[in-house]
């Protein structure tokens, strides 16, 4: 008996030990991006030129990039699309227009694989490019603090202004890549790149030039696409929204 | 007929008035005299104030760099007082003609306020929030943002109220507004070394953006802003 038993016991195989599981990620969609064509309304931005205003600048940028976006593939969602941002819904007297807490609150729903903050300048050339001044953040809290929320985001967002900064002078364009505390960024719980367009050759007309827009677009646009399929989204914290994973497309 | 005491009540008068004469002559004579002293302590000459070397964060519009430089000032002792001074100061700069980085003229600052850190005074033990089963309890209160603490004992958070004239005018755009913020946090954290947090006010109100860019929602930390002669940009 006591040797049958042991022959049994060691012709049992070691029952397999289950596999941990894999860390609880923050979701993200990979097939959506945000684009946030900034001011809008009375909120004009920067004076470019006699005639340019910012506001009509982000938002042709952004039409721009929405349909190079989304003939690649994309779900695109824009927080403005006309002059003036208002809040979804029927219009309210005196608080329909869309603060930049909205805005961000848009790009947040979306949980998208790249937010871009589109501006525009007059002063330097070419493309400017900054992600959030914060520090990393090694986790995502489950309900992390509103101003600082892109914390847990800042290494994904300084891979995209690398990638983005490498396709723009891959089209040969002059380029200033840095990091500032531009409202809403700061906000954003998505991998997050302000987009600031300045003349080229220092010909302030330039910034509304079909052409140099269209170049500037399409080299965002293809570094999205790359971008897209390797982003990985932060760990979330114990305790933290543990079944939302990363959505595949 | 003159009554016996009603001479003496004359001349009893009569000496009052020469007494009281004599010392509203002499008082005359003190006061002429206190008032001359007085003078003779008057400054002749405007009194040389001891300068001292300040190290001024400039930003420059031409290439976004900030660069350190050294200034002589005459400055307050009192902290809020030297504060003040210091953005006086790097503003005029900024309003000269010639400027790198030009500003309307003008006081920008309205009032400084320096606060110990800890402001909120309270830290959630993540440790002992932590359950058997890998959980995090919740507080009900919202644990302090990161950073929030002194990284030295002594450290202060400086809240500098702007006045809204000085923003209403300042221009508008990601790099300038953020060179005028670091500008400032660089150059307090190079003269007053106990600041380590700085946050913005507009009129007394807290303000979302500098000019539509910057943020002035946040706290920054106070470091050096300069831009290392190497790098920076691209």
């Amino acid at each position: 008996m006591i040797a049958l038993a042991m022959g049994l016991g060691l012709a049992q195989t070691p029952s397999p030990t289950p596999a941990p599981p894999p860390p609880a990620t923050a979701p993200l969609n990979r097939n959506v991006i945000v684009l946030d064509a900034a001011h809008g309304g009375v909120d004009s931005g920067s004076r470019i030129g006699d005639s340019t205003l910012e506001k009509d600048v982000t938002l042709a940028l952004a039409f721009r990039l929405r349909s190079l976006l989304t003939a690649r593939g994309f779900t695109v969602v824009m927080t403005r699309e006309n002059d003036a941002a208002q809040k979804p819904g029927p219009p309210v007297a005196g608080s329909s227009a869309l603060t930049l807490d909205d805005r961000a609150g848009i790009a947040n729903h979306a949980h998208a694989a790249a937010c871009l903050l589109l501006h525009a300048t007059g002063a330097g050339d070419g493309v400017h490019l900054y992600s959030s001044e914060l520090d990393s953040a090694p986790a995502q809290a489950a309900v992390p603090p509103w101003l600082t929320a892109q914390a847990a985001w800042v290494t994904q967002s300084t891979q995209l202004e690398a990638r983005i900064g490498a396709a723009l002078q891959r089209a040969k364009l002059p380029l200033v890549s840095s990091r500032a505390s531009v409202r809403p960024v700061d906000s954003l719980t998505c991998p997050a790149v302000v987009v600031e367009l300045a003349p080229q050759n220092d010909d302030r007309n330039s910034i509304t030039d079909g052409d140099y827009q269209q170049r500037i677009a399409e080299a965002i646009a293809g570094a999205l696409v790359f971008w897209a399929q390797q982003v990985q989204p932060p760990p979330l914290l114990p305790g933290g929204h543990a079944a939302e994973t990363a959505v595949q497309p | 007929m003159i009554y016996k005491h009603q001479r003496i009540v004359f001349w009893v008068m009569v000496g009052c008035i020469v007494l009281m004469a004599t010392l509203l002559f002499f008082e005359r004579q003190r006061g002429r005299e206190r008032i001359l002293s007085l003078a003779n302590q008057m400054p002749l000459d405007a009194p040389a104030a001891s300068t001292e070397p300040v190290t001024l964060d400039l930003a420059n519009d031409d290439n976004g760099s900030i660069h350190a430089e050294q200034r002589q000032m005459a400055l307050p002792v009192e902290v809020n007082a030297r504060v003040r001074a210091l953005l006086d100061q790097l503003i005029a700069e900024y309003a000269l003609p010639g400027s790198a980085h030009p500003l309307q003229q003008g006081s920008a600052v309205s009032e400084v306020f320096l606060l110990p850190l800890p402001v909120g005074g309270y830290s959630v033990n993540s440790a002992a929030a932590q359950r058997d089963d890998g959980t995090v309890a919740s507080s009900p209160v919202a644990a302090d943002p990161p950073g929030t603490a002194p990284i030295n004992p002594g450290g202060e958070l400086a809240v500098i109220d702007l006045r809204s004239t000085f923003v209403n005018q300042h221009p508008s755009g990601v790099e300038v507004e953020s060179l005028t913020l670091l500008s400032i946090v660089g150059t307090l954290h190079a003269n007053i070394p106990q600041i380590e947090q700085v946050r913005f006010l507009v009129d007394g109100q807290p303000r979302e953006t500098l000019a539509g860019h910057a943020d002035l929602l946040r706290t920054y930390p106070s470091r050096d802003t300069a831009t290392p002669n190497t790098g920076g940009g691209q």
